[in-house]
């Protein structure tokens, strides 16, 4: 089987004569949480929509698990489980009574997978009441059951956490991390919150007018490689800094802060204190992903 | 498979609907059947007041007519054609002389024969439409399409699974119509009449009654014959039904749709009646009944197999179309 559960190759979608997507490639590996970030009306839900099969792409091809969703589709889609926005279940049946026939849906669903993802999502004690009596938060937990009954080996979540309240959001997002860690559940998750991307994914593609404008790890794209020290004598340090590693740095009030690349750290650390300075703080200055985000995205208007 | 028709069966019924329809039905059948009785009662009292006897006499009546046909009969001047229809008639007569019934009194199996001849033009497609036209259409406005066409299912199966169990409930829903018309009228009428003899099959050829093809059955047998061609018409509705539902992502405009297209149908009829178009939409076709009883026709060269045709021809169209809009269809609610 392939590594990759799920291969996005250079889809693009037209709809009604207007480009949406204009060729979007990514990957997704086993376990990994991917963050699909983007302001509104980038692209994002019309990306998730192909990938779950709601609709088809112009061109390009989308693999689940080694699978064509075009031409494997019943393979391909019985990988996945998804939250398309928010959580729309038969409001005049039970929870139970929905997930029931949404598991008949697919192979080999027992009644112990639906007892096991009710339990996971935390909702026992109220699963046999109606849908439409459900709180948001309810709904979310049971659409989130409803998306693992059949063990998938992708969940893509499309703002699922849109209409919950702060506690429902952090629940939320430990089952999801829970997920990734223990079942090796891929997860795919679209937002346009950059806190909930930065706190759950591995990954983020940065996405707007239907195009990828950057991928990486959150590391990566927030670290600046500014550093600051903290001396007795900042001068002393910038000199050093100067002469042995050649580094400009600027001094800006207690703290000597300077460009560098990071895994040069320790090695300049240690040279400091062997110089007989005082070294009292060190620390790197991050981005956040806001500044990152807005600053890619900010000549973006809709066009 | 099963499981996914049994899941349509379910949604069906759970929504309720079918409570609306049972309701609308037995408030119907019963203003029907008290309205017929209440005739009836008062068209005996108007024939005892003419006759000017307490006891109107039906039977001698009915003697008499008897004894003109046996007459007619037997002489020699009566074309070859009229003696099938005189010697039915004398049927006919015989058996209600024979078992003391005035062949004018109402009964539960004429009852129910007349409700549907009636209904399929107007209230039966309009349960029909109440009960599919959000088949598709309702999962689209309450998204649940969503959670639907996310499972390792292809779409075709879904969508056939929900014809599937419409097809069921129609056929249900036709059966509940029958023995929900008969129970309810036999309590105003107080009287079954399932054997009582029915002459069918007559044919209006080039304007004129033809009844050459008149044969006497029991009226449960004539019974089931309208009842099988109201379940045909119920059938291509539903599929016709299908289809709009598929095409349009709310109910409410589901419904719209298949109201105007029957109300527009019948207005059609009359006042379009010249334009040879007319005969080629179905709700111009639905009355099938009509062609066993020998009515007249409103548009000339309508008969029951053209009818036939042309509804299997609405029914598979629609078909066609709904799976391949079905199939295609991007889903963005």
């Amino acid at each position: 089987m392939d590594a990759n559960v799920l291969k996005v190759s250079n889809i693009t979608k037209t709809i009604k004569n207007k480009e949406i997507i204009k060729g979007i490639s990514f990957v997704i590996n086993l376990g990994e949480i991917l963050g699909f970030l983007g302001p509104n009306g980038a692209g994002k839900s019309t990306t998730l929509r192909m990938i779950v099969g709601l609709s088809k792409p112009s061109s390009g091809y989308i693999d689940i698990c080694g699978y064509n969703i075009t031409n494997d589709y019943v393979k391909a889609m019985s990988n996945v489980g998804c939250i398309i926005e928010e959580p729309n279940l038969y409001n005049y049946m039970s929870g139970y009574k929905n997930l029931e026939m949404l598991g008949s849906m697919s192979k080999g669903v027992t009644k112990k997978d639906i007892d096991e993802a009710v339990e996971l999502v935390g909702m026992e004690k109220r699963i046999n009441d109606k849908v439409g009596i459900y709180s948001m938060g309810m709904k979310q937990r049971v659409g989130l059951a409803q998306a693992l009954i059949h063990k998938p080996k992708l969940l893509v979540l499309d703002e699922p956490t849109s209409g919950l309240d702060p506690q429902g959001i952090h629940d939320f997002r430990e089952i999801v991390k829970e997920l990734a860690k223990e079942k090796n559940i891929s997860v795919l998750i679209s937002s346009h919150l950059i806190s909930e991307v930065q706190m759950m994914c591995d990954k983020v593609s940065i996405i707007n007018n239907g195009e990828i404008i950057q991928n990486g790890s959150v590391d990566e794209m927030i670290s600046t490689g500014e550093v600051f020290w903290v001396l007795d004598d900042s001068k002393k340090g910038q000199k050093l800094l100067k002469e042995s590693f050649n580094i400009a740095s600027i001094i800006d009030k207690e703290k000597l802060i300077a460009i560098i690349d990071v895994k040069e750290l320790t090695t300049i650390n240690k040279k400091m204190i062997q110089s007989g300075m005082d070294l009292k703080y060190v620390g790197t200055k991050k981005k956040t992903l806001e500044d990152l985000f807005l600053k890619l995205t900010e000549k973006q208007k809709i066009l | 498979m099963i499981s996914l028709i049994q899941n349509e069966v379910i949604k069906l019924l759970l929504k309720k609907k079918m409570i609306l329809i049972l309701l609308l039905l037995l408030i119907f059948i019963s203003l029907f059947s008290y309205g017929e009785k209440y005739t009836y009662d008062k068209n005996l009292e108007r024939l005892e007041n003419l006759s000017g006897d307490m006891n109107y006499d039906w039977k001698n009546l009915a003697t008499q007519r008897l004894s003109d046909l046996e007459k007619r009969l037997n002489s020699s001047y009566i074309p070859d054609e009229g003696i099938a229809s005189i010697e039915i008639e004398i049927e006919q007569l015989n058996y209600f002389i024979e078992n003391d019934i005035n062949p004018i009194t109402p009964s539960a199996a004429k009852f129910s024969v007349e409700f549907v001849e009636q209904g399929i033009l107007m209230f039966i497609p309009l349960l029909i439409v109440i009960l599919a036209a959000d088949l598709v259409s309702g999962e689209f406005s309450s998204k649940t399409i969503k959670v639907l066409l996310t499972r390792a299912v292809p779409r075709w199966k879904i969508l056939l699974s929900k014809f599937i169990a419409l097809i069921m409930i129609t056929t249900i829903l036709i059966s509940i119509i029958g023995v929900l018309s008969s129970i309810v009228s036999f309590l105003f009428f107080q009287r079954w009449g399932f054997n009582e003899p029915v002459a069918t099959g007559f044919s209006l050829i080039q304007g004129s009654l033809n009844s050459d093809y008149v044969v006497l059955v029991t009226r449960f047998q004539y019974m089931l014959l309208i009842y099988s061609l109201v379940w045909y018409v119920s059938i291509v509705l539903s599929s016709i039904t299908l289809l709009i539902s598929v095409l349009v992502n709310n109910s409410a405009s589901a419904i719209g749709i298949l109201m105007a297209a029957l109300i527009s149908g019948q207005f059609l009829q009359f006042f379009l009646s010249d334009w040879t178009l007319v005969k080629y939409f179905f709700v111009t076709n639905l009355n099938l009944t009509h062609y066993l009883t020998g009515s007249y026709q409103i548009i000339e060269g309508m008969s029951l197999e053209f009818s036939i045709v042309v509804l299997s021809l609405w029914a598979f169209l629609s078909l066609f179309v709904s799976f391949q809009v079905f199939n295609r269809k991007d889903v963005l609610v």
